[in-house]
């Protein structure tokens, strides 16, 4: 948590994940289809194919007094500097998991590196919220498989499609209560739903 | 927590001391914008985005330098065709300038070496209790004990968010 120069509490919040996971999709949905939350301008740093190149990045105000500044990483491996660089000040972390079968490696590898950066505050300190994302796709794992080779089972997990938003409100709502009750209480809330 | 009108003050009087300037953000190394001033403020633009690319454009060059074995990073400079932009580190911020193409590069770097005598110890006021993960690792202390105006806020903004 930060304050601004107008007073105001800024959370910042990272959407982590491999790449073409889904986090873009997922910021692009909240802001532009999520009511009641004023959103400032949507920033994108990406490649002439739309891939984020270091991150995309949209303030959405909860009230007048709090803000939450969400950023996208860029998830390919090349950009790694470019991640390390984005998690610094993180308040929370929405982690974006590929269900798609042929992903699980590349979701872990992502999962490790994060793990790497954050150590142990990642789940307690910062909070950490799951979104199994791209549920639709025909070649999915199941839930329970994603939640055993990731380790996932101590943290709140909301199945999503953020191509058409099933789940991203409520993982969304999820992780910024997370972030306000550490603040307020100095406590982790929710086990895994 | 100091009065953020001091960041207002340092920055107009620099923004005024040279015309070729258009535009200072004051910008922590986590992309937030502390404060910024502006001479043509008709002109809107979306200030927390700038701010968040000039923090970051800032931190890769760092990052680039220490990955290069080329050691610490003094100022980065970007040149277009109608204006120039320079972000120096500012103690535990970054100042960057935005100004004519034309402007006098030696009176930028030395405004900027003035300003950050000036603000180095106000930003260090100003981020005093604000998490510094970024500069000494891991900073898990517990959160600080709440005013009631603050708490009120964090509040405010839970029940606003079980309404969205
Ligand atoms: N089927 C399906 N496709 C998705 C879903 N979420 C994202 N995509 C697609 O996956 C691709 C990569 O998405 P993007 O948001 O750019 O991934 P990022 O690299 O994590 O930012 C795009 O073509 C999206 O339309 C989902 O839930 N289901
Ligand atoms: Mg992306």
């Amino acid at each position: 948590m930060r304050k601004d120069a107008e007073g105001r509490h800024r959370f910042k919040i990272v959407f982590y994940g491999p790449s073409l996971c889904g986090k873009t999709t997922t910021l692009s949905w909240l802001y532009h289809k999520v009511d009641g939350l004023e959103k400032g301008k949507f920033t994108q740093l990406a490649d002439p194919h739309g891939r984020t190149l270091f991150f995309d990045f949209a303030p959405m105000q909860a009230t007048t007094g709090v803000v939450f500044d969400v950023y996208t990483t860029a998830g390919q491996e090349r950009h790694k500097h470019q991640r390390k660089i984005v998690i610094q000040g993180v308040d929370g972390i929405l982690f974006v998991v590929d269900s798609s079968s042929d992903q699980l490696q590349e979701n872990i590898a992502s999962f490790e590196e994060l793990t790497t950066h954050l150590g142990e505050d990642l789940g307690t300190t910062i909070p950490l919220v799951i979104a199994l994302n791209k549920r639709d796709v025909e070649a999915a794992l199941p839930r329970s498989e994603l939640i055993e080779r990731l380790k996932l089972s101590n943290y709140p997990i909301y199945e999503t499609v953020a191509t058409t938003g099933i789940g991203i409100k409520r993982a969304f709502q999820s992780l910024a209560r997370e972030i306000l009750m550490i603040q307020l209480y100095g406590t982790k809330t929710s086990q895994n739903s | 927590m100091i009065d953020p009108r001091r960041f207002d003050s340092v920055l107009s009087k620099i923004i005024k001391s040279e015309p070729g300037i258009r535009k200072i953000i004051l910008v922590d190394r986590t992309g937030l914008t502390i404060a910024h001033v502006s001479k043509f403020s008709y002109v809107s633009v979306d200030v927390d985005g700038i701010g968040a690319i000039a923090s970051a454009v800032f931190m890769a060059s760092a990052e680039q330098g220490s990955n290069l074995t080329i050691g610490g990073l003094d100022i980065v400079t970007s040149e277009f065709d109608t204006g120039k932009i320079f972000a120096s580190a500012c103690g535990r911020g970054i100042l960057t300038i935005i100004s004519d193409a034309e402007v006098n590069i030696g009176m930028i770097r030395l405004l900027m070496r003035k300003a950050n005598e000036e603000l180095s110890s106000i930003l260090d006021e100003f981020l005093a209790g604000q998490p510094s993960r970024t500069f000494s690792g891991i900073d898990s202390k517990a959160p600080e004990v709440r005013t009631g105006l603050e708490k009120d806020e964090l509040e405010a903004a839970l029940r606003e968010l079980e309404k969205f």
